[in-house]
């Protein structure tokens, strides 16, 4: 999508982003600097598709913060902080996202003028800490006691009792943003992909998008439909595999094992459409990698299997008292929280919020009555676990719409598309998606010479982490690791 | 609780019968060296192809390194004389960087009749430091269908109580020092091994400000994994390969 620009002086922002999100659903997909010079914004109206672009020039390096006001990008300004070295002057909190103790001090990732002493005094990273009789801290990470992610969590408790949550990042910081950059435009997909590979088709598909909507290039109908049924199908594994998860750490091990299996069959028919279980290098800028047709009518009598089996399983899953007892009100995140913060995906539709990218922002190759977006208005993580229930029996239910569509499709290997070395100049684009994660997007600025000047990626656990930071308060430690699986964030997404 | 029984019951077992089975002929393998395929003279066509320049072509020689190849399947495409074939084996786990480089000069023969340390269990510590693929995979290679458990495998969530430290992710400079520190913890005799394309070269990610150039400059590693992620069965293969080894 090509956003409206809007030029507008530092003093104008403010009351101009905060009159934006007055309107209902409206929230900001992404702040960030391009250059270390100007500041920019992107707003997304879901209700009327409609995006803008505050652009606002700064004379200095500080600016005053607006994460006070408008708390959704307290995270955004941190990131910009480290990435351009942009200081948001009161700021609520102020700590690096990335660039932490291990790099050097000088270093600004983004930056233009390299030799600029930055004196970045944030650099070691602090902890809030929890004063009184009683308090003790727990530290988890960042090596992890199962096969995940590093990140690292500090619980300070009382008793039993979370009373505060901090997040420590930047372990899996390897400068995507940066090395993307000094890629040809061909290759640059692998780059993207690469930025959480869980997400691996979104993130391919949000780079082709965003390449696409500069370039004006239409895609066919063909490759819609098999892009979509990708993206559906990374959805239903990752969701399977969250799902089984939840019930690993609850204690459920025949429905996890069952859930496991069920996962790999889905990377099974991934990898029939696709030639990658985890559908990487598929999607490329004007289509798809064609790849043989497979026994579409094979695949939907698989996917049917697949959904009897799931609901056999996830029903008793979720009528078990042990399970409800386990989920039902904890980690809640309350409606305002999540409107304030702009949480995405999952987690936004159990706290009652009905955004869903594929039915606001693209245009899916499934009719709107195929796809329903679920919610929950708890927040809890029962909720959250539900939300995900529901839309996974929808991916599937979506995946054997495809699937006939497909059917029907004559198969046909479409030439192959040579991207230009350089696109046009000075044109701003983004790509928006809707990974099983939530709002994924991928923004791209390109300079006088028509290079890329400015890669951005955002992942949906950059908005969401928060909320996980929040909601664990006041629940039991023991609680710590169903909250955290319900949310099921990316670290790599985060750290880039 | 009945219904659930029944379910399983009813299932069966569904692990896979066949060990270190091909992939499907639609899957998309590590490339392979057809010998008999000459390479056409001046054509660099899957040099300029390669996302991560695996590639090198020098005399109408190709050097193809599989430690920086992340299957992307271009250079099989794009080869004009068929020089650069798929492979569909999953065996493709190896103990030498040099045997990840194709062709290879010396056949490096593996060392079947050398008992291992840890032939009969493994207990292995996983580090990641990358974007969660291959760690899926792994956790995959755990699932009914393949089952590593039945060769002996364990995952250990402590470094004291683990044989070898599986090292998926470029390792960029934030986690090196917690990486080595979860090395520092392991009781030897230990093995390293490097699981997927970014923990043996970096990948996509190497040469940037944030020093994510894989493992070989860290640690001595064990055991190569090839591949972006490997599939499950070549993890398998990695780990077996491990459990014929002595350690250090």
């Amino acid at each position: 999508m090509i956003p409206h620009l809007v030029p507008l002086e530092f003093s104008r922002v403010q009351s101009y982003v905060k009159g934006f999100l007055e309107k209902e659903m409206t929230r900001i997909g992404l702040m960030t600097s391009i250059s270390g010079n100007e500041i920019v914004l992107l707003l997304l109206d879901p209700v009327s598709s409609r995006s803008e672009l505050v652009w606002t020039v700064l004379n200095d390096k500080n600016y005053s913060s607006l994460a006070g006001q408008i708390p959704q990008l307290h995270w955004f300004e941190r990131s910009i902080k480290d990435m351009f070295d942009l200081t948001p002057l009161n700021h609520p909190r102020l700590r690096s996202n990335f660039i932490q103790n291990a790099f050097d001090s000088n270093l600004i990732p983004l930056s233009n003028d390299n030799e600029k002493d930055s004196g970045n005094s944030q650099r070691n990273f602090r902890f809030m800490k929890v004063f009184g009789e009683g308090i003790y801290e727990v530290p988890v990470g960042p090596v992890h006691a199962g096969i995940i992610e590093p990140g690292h969590f500090r619980l300070s408790c009382f008793g039993e009792y979370i009373q505060n949550l901090e997040l420590r990042f930047g372990f899996l910081h390897r400068g995507l943003e940066k090395n993307i950059l000094r890629m040809p435009l061909q290759k640059m997909c692998f780059a993207a992909e690469a930025a959480s590979s869980d997400t691996a088709c979104a993130n391919a598909l949000a780079h082709a998008m965003a390449i696409e909507s500069i370039l004006q290039i239409e895609v066919s109908k063909q490759d819609a439909l098999c892009r979509n049924a990708a993206l559906e199908l990374e959805r239903a594994a990752m969701h399977i595999n969250d799902i089984g998860g939840m019930a690993l750490d609850l204690g459920c091990l025949s429905v996890a094992t069952t859930l496991s299996r069920l996962r790999g069959t889905v990377l099974g028919l991934a990898e029939q459409l696709t030639g990658s279980r985890l559908i990487r290098g598929y999607i490329k800028v004007g289509g798809v990698y064609f790849r043989p047709k497979p026994n579409f009518r094979e695949l939907k009598k698989t996917i049917e299997d697949i959904e009897q089996e799931f609901t056999c399983i996830v029903n008793w899953f979720l009528e078990n008292a042990q399970v409800l007892e386990r989920l039902s009100q904890v980690g809640k995140v309350s409606h305002n929280l999540a409107v304030d913060f702009g949480f995405v995906g999952v987690v936004a539709r159990a706290s009652g919020i009905d955004y869903d990218v594929r039915k606001n922002f693209t245009t899916p190759s499934f009719p709107s009555d195929v796809h329903k977006v679920a919610h929950e208005k708890d927040g809890d993580c029962l909720a959250r676990t539900r939300v995900r229930t529901y839309e996974l029996v929808n991916s599937l239910e979506i995946l054997r719409f495809l699937f006939s569509e497909l059917n029907e499709v004559n198969f046909e290997c479409n030439q192959k598309s040579f991207l230009p070395d350089k696109l046009p100049t000075n044109s701003i684009a983004f790509g928006i998606v809707e990974s099983f994660r939530g709002e994924l997007i991928h923004f791209i600025k390109t300079d006088d010479e028509g290079k890329i000047e400015r890669y951005a990626i955002k992942d949906p656990s950059f908005n969401n982490w928060t909320g996980m930071a929040i909601c664990a308060r006041g629940n039991l430690l023991a609680d710590f690791p169903v909250c955290n699986k319900s949310f099921a964030l990316s670290y790599s997404g985060h750290d880039l | 609780m009945l219904r659930l029984l029944n379910h399983i019951f009813k299932t069966g077992c569904k692990s896979q019968k066949e060990f270190f089975p091909n992939l499907p002929e639609y899957a998309q393998g590590l490339p392979c060296l057809n010998d008999s395929a000459q390479c056409k003279s001046g054509c660099d066509e899957c040099v300029s192809v390669c996302p991560t320049n695996a590639i090198e072509h020098t005399d109408s020689k190709i050097k193809l390194d599989l430690g920086a190849c992340i299957n992307c399947s271009l250079c099989i495409e794009t080869c004009p004389t068929g020089a650069i074939q798929k492979s569909l084996s999953t065996k493709t786990a190896c103990v030498k960087r040099e045997q990840l480089i194709l062709p290879e000069v010396s056949k490096i023969q593996e060392e079947p009749n050398q008992k291992g340390l840890f032939q009969k269990s493994l207990s292995v510590r996983v580090v990641s430091t990358g974007c969660s693929a291959c760690d899926l995979e792994i956790g995959a290679a755990f699932n009914p269908i393949f089952d590593a458990s039945r060769f002996g495998v364990n995952f250990v969530a402590s470094p004291r109580t683990a044989d070898a430290l599986l090292v998926t992710g470029p390792c960029p400079k934030g986690m090196q020092d917690a990486l080595l520190r979860t090395y520092e913890a392991m009781p030897g005799p230990k093995l390293v091994i490097a699981c997927g394309t970014c923990a043996i070269s970096g990948g996509v990610h190497k040469n940037g400000y944030a020093d994510a150039n894989g493992l070989e400059s860290l640690l001595k590693i064990d055991v190569y994994i090839p591949g972006c992620p490997p599939h499950p069965w070549s993890i398998i293969h990695g780990l077996s390969t491990a459990m014929k080894l002595k350690g250090s």
